[in-house]
């Protein structure tokens, strides 16, 4: 019985530690490849012809939805920051999702909303009662849509559609604050290719600490708490280069729901949002590929590296547990409908890349991680343990984890520096070494509860995110 | 400790070495930065008072013999300056050798090096690099392209065009967007060459131009692009170019083909397009389609009527008024497109 004991947990520690060193490996090669796009993405700046985009009448017309529940924290910065934007056609469309504080009274107050009758221009079904649908009178092209909540962002993401009209829609978070250029950099890719590319999505970064003004990001700064700064790092390897490097194998299957943009038309044509997904971007993302691909119609998702959406992360871990199950329940949602996709190489890189490395290393790799950790434990309880052996393997892991967080932190310094200060900078070494030993654990603790919830078919619940605001600049000179 | 231990801390130790290498890196590319950036907010005042000098016409020989710094600042400037001042600056460049160095990247290997010193040059360089920028279209990298075709527009030649309405169906063709911004870009110039495209261009070329001189109010191609509009030989992309640029140039004559199109058209991006254009002709003929075209299947259609009725003004609130009075379908829709319109003095929530 003991040799048996010894053999299974023998496999099982030699199998988790392969598999940790092949996940940290693959995960290297695509910060790798990011970080080699973001580098030749870099040297063209100031060349990319966003001028002419700005002031080409031939630029389609963006509209930008925004579903806000709760959100009456920072809902005028974020409207701020995207009514500021640098792009020649633009609408908003806020849609006030069963808010319970003063969200729509901020928002009416600021614009001077008036009630008028809505003109839909597509039908895509929702599920909460429209109560009304009202205008800015100062001249900003702001419409605002009241809605019963239904608890599903994609419910109201629906209901802006219906009155979106614009060729272009970009989906951003009520939490989030756009750089002026982002939405000019993000389109650029449906101005320069615009018979392919479907849909684009930009750099997500984490705004709290951010000194703000008005909706701006004036001065990007570090977290005091130590579970941003986890994310910062996360942020920069996995949204950041990662990203880019899926693009760059044509093989992206994720655009932030905090700022992605899409073709109107392709978005009605899918049926819009997928009422009951969790992970509702994602979930928008493969569904247009596979329709696409279905069809044999040329179709490309592009990331661009440059422009900056900033948004609020969680401060605490209860928050960022229930984020992190509700995203893992939401991956496992879209790997089982989309489950005929995985490894069939009629969806290309998509098919045998992208959807067969996220079952196995984002939806069943807190799996693994917790197996291992489990085997170690009992392996030490029962004496099998070779301490010296076991040491080094995981230094192994370790070390290959912290270069991959060094080599983000590193890209990020040596190409958009944004953190100018050299404290913060060293922070950010010093997070990447210790994300690996307690955050990391933790992550996958959240992610295998969020996996379980959806094995046992729990109703999926959308809860908003506790929202505390942002940062406001202290005026200049005044006492 | 086994072999294959030993050859887990060795490749331990080799991360290790990595790590500190990648650590000493950023630590010497944060100090080098800040030091940089630090001594150029110190020269900046003194660079700043050259290019004031040379605006003023000071002493040009005192820009040319000033460091290296000065380029960054004058090629900053270059997009917001306009006649005498733009001259002084592209003089300067030329003497610093700034426009040399970027005639020469153009045969750079590198793409992104070839990008930039087409970008320069469409900014600097006149009209002396022409024949090389036009070459440059059927650049093996995308990005090149693109780059070339904005240097054309920035130059502002209108023999750029042929090049650049050829380069959209070329083996390695230009997407038409950026084809479109550089040809707005050359001018009023153009708008021959591209009546004629109308004609005899290729499907891409023809639905650029017709883009094109809506985008100029062209009143002399609308004959051409009725043409394009009303032959349903014609790739709807054609058309629906066709159906826009009219609404853009304005033209009475448009009215009837427009709306014709609308209601016989079967294709709702087609219809939506002379929806939109029956509205900005502003022509109350076109009502009458904009109000049957109310009650569309097609939702992008019904609202782009909706959005044209309420563009006619009092004619169009007129026919809308009567189609409401007498109730139906078309009133309901007709009746709710009224209502429509932002009533100001009806603040909600305040």
């Amino acid at each position: 019985m003991r040799e048996v004991l010894v053999d299974v947990l023998l496999t099982m520690s030699w199998a988790v530690l392969g598999y940790t060193l092949l996940l940290d490996s693959v995960m290297l090669a695509l910060v790798l490849t990011g970080a080699r796009r973001v580098r030749a993405s870099r040297r063209w700046d100031g060349s990319e012809g966003h001028e002419e985009i700005f002031a080409s009448p031939l630029t389609p017309g963006v509209s930008v939805l925004i579903p806000a529940h709760d959100e009456e924290a920072g809902i005028l910065d974020t409207l701020g920051a995207v009514l500021a934007q640098r792009y020649p056609v633009l609408e908003v469309v806020l849609v006030d999702d069963g808010s319970t504080d003063r969200t729509f009274d901020k928002v009416a107050e600021r614009f001077g909303l008036v009630q008028v009758t809505a003109r839909p221009t597509a039908s895509l079904p929702v599920d909460g009662e429209i109560l009304s649908v009202h205008r800015a009178t100062t001249g900003d092209p702001l419409t605002v849509v009241r809605k019963t909540s239904v608890g599903r962002r994609s419910d109201a993401l629906n209901a802006a559609l219906n009155v979106a009209r614009h060729p272009l829609v970009c989906m951003v978070d009520a939490d989030s604050l756009l750089e002026p250029e982002a939405l000019v950099q993000v389109a650029r890719p449906f101005v320069e290719d615009p018979a392919n590319v479907v849909a684009s999505g930009g750099v997500i970064r984490a705004a709290n600490g951010a000194r703000v003004a008005r909706g701006s990001v004036l001065e990007p700064r570090l977290s005091s708490r130590w579970v941003v700064r986890f994310q910062v790092v996360e942020y920069l390897r996995s949204f950041l280069l990662g990203r880019t490097g899926w693009a760059d194998a044509n093989a992206l299957l994720i655009i932030s729901g905090a700022f992605g943009l899409f073709r109107r038309d392709l978005v009605v044509e899918v049926g819009g949002l997928d009422a009951l997904s969790l992970a509702e971007d994602a979930e928008l993302v493969v569904t247009l590929q596979e329709h696409l691909r279905r069809q044999r119609r040329p179709h490309r998702v592009v990331f661009v590296p440059e422009p900056v959406c900033w948004t609020e992360v969680p401060e605490t871990l209860a928050v960022l547990g229930r984020q992190r199950r509700r995203w893992s329940h939401g991956l496992a949602q879209l790997l089982w409908k989309h489950r005929r996709m995985i490894g069939n190489p009629r969806f290309g890189p998509v098919g045998v890349l992208a959807l067969p490395f996220f079952l196995l290393f984002e939806l069943l790799g807190p799996v693994v991680e917790v197996v291992g950790l489990v085997s170690v434990v009992l392996a030490a309880f029962l004496g099998l343990l070779d301490t010296g052996t076991a040491l080094v393997m995981v230094g192994l892991a370790l070390g290959l984890g912290t270069l991959l967080s060094t080599a983000a932190v590193a890209v990020e310094e040596f190409s958009y520096a944004r953190y100018t200060r050299g404290r913060e900078v060293g922070v950010l070494l010093l997070t990447g070494l210790l994300e690996n030993l307690g955050y990391r654990q933790l992550h996958a603790w959240f992610r295998l509860r969020g996996l379980v919830a959806a094995l046992m078919r729990r109703t999926p619940v959308w809860t908003a995110m506790p929202r505390t605001g942002f940062t406001e600049a202290e005026p200049v000179g005044v006492a | 400790m086994n072999s294959l231990a030993a050859a887990a801390a060795a490749a331990t130790a080799v991360l290790g070495v990595l790590v500190v290498v990648l650590l000493v890196a950023v630590a010497a590319v944060h100090t080098t930065r800040t030091r940089r950036l630090a001594a150029a907010q110190g020269n900046r005042a003194g660079l700043m008072a050259l290019v004031h000098d040379l605006l003023d016409d000071g002493d040009p020989d005192a820009v040319v013999a000033a460091p290296h710094d000065l380029d960054e600042v004058l090629l900053h400037l270059l997009p917001q300056l306009r006649g005498a001042d733009r001259e002084a600056i592209q003089t300067a460049l030329t003497r610093r050798g700034v426009v040399a160095r970027a005639a020469a990247d153009l045969d750079a290997r590198a793409a992104w090096r070839r990008g930039r010193a087409a970008t320069l040059l469409g900014s600097t360089a006149g009209r002396d690099h022409l024949a090389r920028l036009t070459a440059l279209l059927a650049d093996r990298s995308l990005e090149v392209r693109c780059a070339a075709a904005r240097a054309l527009g920035r130059v502002g030649d209108p023999a750029a065009v042929h090049g650049l309405l050829a380069s959209l169906t070329t083996a390695r063709p230009l997407p038409a967007g950026v084809v479109g911004m550089a040809v707005l870009d050359l001018g009023t110039a153009v708008l021959p060459a591209l009546r004629a495209t109308l004609v005899t261009g290729s499907p891409a070329a023809r639905a650029l131009s017709a883009d094109v001189v809506g985008v100029h109010g062209d009143l002399a191609a609308t004959s051409a692009l009725v043409d394009l509009l009303t032959e349903a030989r014609q790739p709807e992309d054609v058309r629906r170019a066709a159906a826009t640029a009219l609404g853009r140039i304005g033209d009475p004559a448009a009215t009837d083909p427009l709306a014709q199109v609308l209601l016989d058209a079967a294709l709702p991006p087609l219809q939506r397009a002379a929806a939109e254009a029956l509205g900005r002709v502003g022509d109350p003929a076109g009502a009458p389609a904009l109000l049957a075209g109310l009650t569309c299947p097609a939702r992008e259609v019904a609202a782009a009527c909706d959005d044209a009725l309420v563009a006619l003004g009092p004619e169009g609130s007129a026919v809308l008024a009567d189609a409401a009075a007498r109730g139906g379908p078309l009133g309901t829709a007709a009746a709710a497109t009224l209502d429509a319109a932002p009533q100001p003095g009806r603040l909600v929530g305040v």
